[in-house]
């Protein structure tokens, strides 16, 4: 315990945003939007008065240390926050201009237009059919489900590995195939932004590139918010980049080159650096 | 526990004396109420069968010709050496030590009553022994094999005859035309659409199935002539899991596996069904339990073909049924004194009489079967409602949160109301006010739901917990609503253990007495039960009666033989629950 | 594949879904509220019943009647409570007499000294005990300990008798004990241990000087259940310790002081509160009947007293788990 001052100077990174550059243009409009969002647990606030557009099909990444709230942020896009019952939200997430706390909004009906990837795989205990034909099944989809779950698997970069075992139980496979099914989970029913909360911390490094390489290509048809712990993903695979510190506060929120090469902010710069956090 | 220590030169020794005496009083405690349990059994097991009365010829007849081949099997399914060494050292060294021991006693203390050393040898090393090597034999693969075959034709004979005893009770007619016009058509529909992929056939399944069995209802009185109850049973049973015993045999293995493995027992079951009408048998029995053993014996025989391991071990239950037909013409041929137990298949089938060596168990047995299979039923459905909404549809905190609190406490509370006390509940409310009248099978079950509801909640709330929370956070995120999620994903993965807590509790249910005595079930009925409404008696309350009688042969023998019934049937519900539990376990 | 509408259709469904959703909701609402529903149908069928009862016998009278005759032959009913109670109470005292020791020493061995193996065959074997049907036991009692302990200890022994019944009812309820003082056990933290190991205990002192004290609360409740368990106990009575509501002759020891010969409630038959219910189900069950009301008031009884354990043992229960 007593020497992570120096351990936490030795992996100062040196990142190089450079991967997203044909992207970066500011052409996209706006799929999701926060406007003075607070959020509190009880007492605690989790989120300080959050203000944020996330432009849509863009790979945008939410950075900080842990407990700073960027999964609260991420999980009150689509509600999951309900599940909580002391929390509390004040303020509005708009997704495709509407308010999703406002009022008639049906958290179900959101969260069928808004995928999720979870920290750990979690597939179904079913079939690798079933599981990504689950969304389908349950809005009641009544089109060629086959042809949906092939389609989804190969946007998951997964088809090949698994088409001749469509029937065997998706815990048979590997932590991080198993993600990749979560992900091909979550794209079948076809949503249009698709949440990713560490996707890639259970997971050994091969398989972590594997799904940061598929991020990159889902951002040409969906708009990606990741949350990540790891500085250098979020530098690899996003345009944008938020930086969240301590007490649930926005400090930074710019193009990812900017944040990491010339923040404007000092703390992100310690926190970049190593140097916090 | 090392007392002493040879490295500690100069630190002394505290003395350990008391602790080991402790360790040793407190496992004594533990196996205290064990061995009480297990020496009454073995009374009541020597008193059922007559064993007192078995000569020594008997018994070592059926040792090599039955126990002998059986642990040979087991044996040579564990193929271990060491476990084989071990297993003739329990049995030969267990023969002098009993034998030596068992005189002594004899000789100095005092004589053993109804007890000789051989049975003393039968009871303390062979049935050990013998489950012992029952187990190890069975992981091996010829065992798993063996007692897999053997498993599905003891389990499909009582399956078999647990339907034919529901079907005493239940209008067969009815039956008849709710299947013809409301399930076959339902399932039918369903099973178009879902391979043709069309939603609208698998969405019209449920109502066209709810219009047939609502015109089956008010057809039953209109019709005027139906087929015989084999043909019924024939047509709404038989076929039925002989075509699904097919379909899935021939997914797995082709179609001519399929149409073996659906068709032969089908035509076994359908000749042995007439035959026995011809004899005077009950004929829609035994034709249930033909079907209901020979499809799946049959689709297991064909799995283990085809899978190719193993295969010898198919030859269990032959070895088992050639060991006592081998026993019974040794026994005839050479004269041996056999015992006369009194649990036998008249027993089994014959009304009580005042009688003793005519009295028989055959009404409670079909009270039995008949209250259970309600119970069953309507503890199950409201077990899981009530346990799927106070954990999946209740807050833990805020207003909402101190009904679910209180709906908890509440059931704890109800497991703990004496049974006694839910049978005035059952003479008050169902039989007296409700006016389901006294001691019919209805008013029993409804009792007796209620009194074990609150254990199958606690112990499906249980299983519902254990699942993870992840399964439930994906599949809300992908905009399942709490039904969806509930269905699809939270009570799959909780059945096996629902499952298993549900049996478990009808376990109570089916021993429980008081209840039924407080609700005025019959102490003795001469005939099967023939409707929900008719007097009825069940095991326990039969037991109960003929203890009571004077004579020592309704004490020593029938009530014995009744004790054996009840405990056999509460150890298959509950094996089956556990083998249920470990399967699943292991399927996850 | 996206085909980004501007605005997305958040809304509540209308309809059909709702309906489906709040028809299952209300279904497993209904299915909860059936418990509830119980508790009260039996407060409300036992009192009913019962009050009609005191209508005719006063309460006075009924807790202190020594007599125990709902249907005598040449008339003259009498129901006081007291020969019930002494049933009652002799039963339920020796069975926690055997109960409470060996459950108690078989937790501390399963929580302290087993291995985890042998805890794994133990803990489901014990629950065997619990699981025998109580008719069962009843027989066990009358047909073999009775005649056991008559040729050995007890020549003069009835054939029913409280004594045979009371063994059976305690070994019934070892697990109960067991069960729960162990999870009370084990739910020591393992500091404590280590503290008392730390300061050269052996693992006899451990176990019995700080295992046991730290975990009180949780035994505690064990034995209240236990002994709950064993007053509402309906088979096993009936079965084997007859049915004779008896008054045990008072007798006078040194200084007056009265005490009642043990041997005089366990060696002779008697009756127990739950044993007089059952017998009065051999008369008229239609109702409206002094005896079918009896019935009634002693259920009443039986179910406030069980009722007041339970409360009480899960209020003890609940400190043991607010301490870690």
């Amino acid at each position: 315990m007593s020497n992570t001052t120096t351990d936490d100077s030795l992996i100062t990174t040196e990142v190089q945003a450079d991967s997203n550059d044909d992207r970066a243009a500011p052409a996209a409009g706006t799929a999701v939007a926060a406007r003075d969002l607070n959020v509190f647990y009880g007492d605690e606030q989790a989120i300080d008065d959050v203000t944020m557009e996330i432009p849509e099909k863009r790979v945008t990444a939410l950075i900080g240390p842990s407990g700073c709230g960027k999964s609260t942020f991420l999980r009150c896009i689509n509600r999951m926050n309900d599940m909580i019952e002391i929390c509390r939200v004040e303020g509005d997430v708009e997704f495709g201009g509407k308010n999703v706390y406002g009022p008639n909004v049906d958290p179900v009906a959101l969260r069928r237009k808004i995928g999720m990837v979870f920290q750990k795989p979690n597939p179904f205990p079913k079939s690798i059919r079933d599981n990504v034909a689950y969304g389908l099944k349950i809005q009641g989809y009544d089109g060629d489900v086959d042809a949906r779950v092939e389609e989804s698997l190969k946007g998951a970069a997964l088809w090949d590995e698994v088409k001749d075992q469509l029937d065997s139980s998706g815990l048979e496979l590997s932590g991080g195939q198993q993600q990749r099914l979560c992900i091909a989970r979550a794209i079948a029913p076809d949503p249009e932004v698709i949440l990713m909360d560490e996707p890639t911390s259970a997971l050994d490094p091969v398989a972590a590139s594997k799904i940061e390489d598929l991020i990159d290509d889902l951002a040409e048809e969906y708009t990606v918010i990741i949350v990540t712990h790891n500085m250098q993903q979020a530098a690899r695979i996003s345009d944008r980049t938020a930086v969240f510190l301590t007490g649930g506060e926005l400090v930074e929120y710019d193009d990812t080159a900017k944040i990491f090469e010339d923040p404007e902010e000092q703390r992100v710069e310690d926190y970049i650096t190593g140097k916090f956090g | 526990m090392a007392t002493d220590n040879p490295n500690a030169d100069g630190f002394g020794e505290v003395s350990r004396v008391r602790g080991i005496a402790f360790e040793y009083l407190s496992f004594g405690a533990s196996v205290f109420g064990l061995v009480a349990l297990g020496v009454l059994l073995v009374y009541v097991a020597i008193d059922a069968f007559d064993l007192a009365n078995a000569s020594p010829e008997w018994l070592l007849t059926y040792f090599l010709t039955l126990v002998g081949p059986f642990l040979a099997f087991c044996l040579y399914s564990a193929n271990d050496p060491e476990v084989t060494r071990r297993a003739l050292g329990a049995l030969g060294g267990g023969l002098v030590v009993v034998a030596a021991l068992f005189s002594a006693i004899e000789a100095f203390v005092a004589p053993i009553p109804r007890l000789n050393w051989q049975l003393a040898y039968l009871f303390v090393v062979a049935a050990p022994t013998t489950a012992y090597l029952a187990y190890v034999g069975s992981r091996g693969r010829l065992g798993a094999v063996g007692f897999g075959l053997l498993g599905r034709l003891v389990g499909g004979v009582a399956i078999g005859l647990a339907v034919g005893t529901l079907f005493l009770v239940f209008d067969a007619l009815l039956w008849f035309l709710a299947y013809t016009l409301g399930v076959l058509p339902a399932v039918g529909l369903y099973a178009f659409g879902r391979v043709r992929s069309a939603p609208r056939a698998r969405t019209a399944a449920a109502p066209v199935g709810l219009v047939g069995l609502t015109a089956a209802v008010f057809l039953r009185d209109v019709v005027a002539t139906y087929p015989s109850d084999l043909i019924i049973y024939l047509w709404t049973i038989a076929v039925p899991v002989a075509a699904a015993g097919a379909l899935l045999v021939a997914d797995r293995s082709g179609r001519t596996a399929g149409v073996l493995v659906g068709g032969l027992p089908l035509a076994v079951a359908t000749a042995g069904g007439f035959l026995a009408a011809g004899a005077g048998l009950p004929a829609p029995t035994v034709l249930l339990v033909l079907v209901l053993t020979g499809v799946p014996t049959a689709a297991y025989v064909s799995r283990v073909v085809d899978v190719g391991e193993g295969v010898v071990g198919l030859a269990l239950p032959f070895l088992l049924a050639a060991g006592v037909i081998v026993g019974a013409l040794i026994v005839e041929a050479l004269g041996v004194p056999a015992p006369d137990p009194w649990l036998d298949a008249s027993y089994l089938t014959e009304a009580p009489s005042r009688t003793p060596s005519e009295a028989g168990l055959y009404p409670a047995i079909v009270g039995s079967v008949i209250i259970i299979a309600m119970v069953a039923v309507l503890s199950f459905a409201l077990g899981v409602g009530t346990s799927v909404f106070l954990e999946e549809y209740t807050p833990e905190s805020g207003p909402l949160g101190t009904l679910t609190r209180i709906l908890q406490v509440n059931v704890a509370n109800l497991a703990a109301v004496p049974s006694v006390v839910y049978g005035l509940l059952g003479l008050g409310l169902f039989a007296n006010l409700l006016g389901l009248g006294i001691g019919t099978a209805v008013t029993a079950a409804l009792t007796l739901s209620l009194l074990i509801l609150p254990i199958t909640i606690i112990s499906a709330q249980e299983a519902i917990r254990s699942v993870p929370d992840d399964l439930r956070r994906g599949s809300d995120a992908m905009g399942a609503t709490r039904w969806q999620t509930t269905k699809n994903v939270v009570l799959p993965e909780a059945m096996p253990g629902i499952l298993t807590g549900t049996i478990l509790a009808l376990g109570r249910a089916i021993g429980e007495t008081a209840p039924l005595i407080m609700i005025g079930a019959a102490t003795t009925v001469f005939r099967a039960p023939d409707s929900l409404f008719s007097r009825f008696s069940a095991m326990p309350m039969q037991i109960y009666t003929w203890a009571g009688f004077p004579q020592a042969d309704f004490r020593y023998g029938v009530v014995a033989a009744g004790v054996i019934t009840l405990l056999i049937i509460l150890v298959g519900m509950n094996g089956s629950a556990i083998l249920l539990r470990n399967r699943a376990e292991r399927g996850s | 594949m996206t085909d980004s509408t501007e605005s997305p259709d958040l809304t509540r469904r209308g309809g059909l879904t709702r309906l489906k959703e709040g028809t299952y909701g209300g279904l497993f609402a209904a299915c909860a509220a059936i418990t509830l529903l119980t508790t009260a149908a039996i407060f409300v069928t036992l009192l009913s019943d019962a009050v009609v009862f005191f209508r005719s016998i006063s309460i006075v009278e009924f807790l202190t009647g020594t007599n125990w005759s709902p249907n005598p032959a040449g008339g003259g009913q009498a129901f006081g409570i007291i020969p019930l109670l002494i049933g009652t109470l002799t039963v339920t005292f020796t069975a926690a007499l055997i109960s409470i020791p060996i459950g108690t020493l078989t937790a501390i061995y399963l929580s302290e000294y087993a291995t985890p193996n042998a805890r794994s065959i133990l803990k489901p074997l014990l629950e065997i005990l619990a699981g025998i049907p109580t008719v069962v036991y009843g027989y066990f009692a009358l047909v073999y300990i009775t005649p056991a302990l008559k040729a050995t200890l007890f020549p003069e022994m009835s054939t029913f008798n409280a004594l045979a019944a009371s063994i059976m009812v305690g070994i019934m309820t070892i697990p109960m004990v067991s069960s729960i003082s162990e999870d009370a056990m084990s739910a020591v933290p393992d500091e404590l241990r280590q503290a008392g190991y730390g300061l050269g205990a052996t693992k006899f002192e451990v176990s019995t000087g700080i295992v046991v004290p730290a975990s009180i609360s949780g035994i505690a409740s064990s034995y209240i259940l236990a002994v709950s368990r064993a007053i509402g106990e309906t088979m096993i009575v009936v079965v084997a310790m007859g049915a004779q509501a008896r008054m045990p002759e008072i007798q006078e020891a040194a200084f007056g002081i009265p005490f009642i010969n043990p041997a005089d409630v366990l060696l002779e038959s008697g009756m127990t509160i739950t044993v007089a219910m059952v017998q009065i189900t051999g008369g008229d069950l239609t109702g409206g009947t002094l005896p079918y009301n009896s019935m009634f008031a002693l259920g009443l009884a039986l179910f406030a007293v069980t009722l007041v354990m339970n409360v009480i043992s899960d209020i003890i229960a609940q400190r043991y788990r607010e301490e870690y």
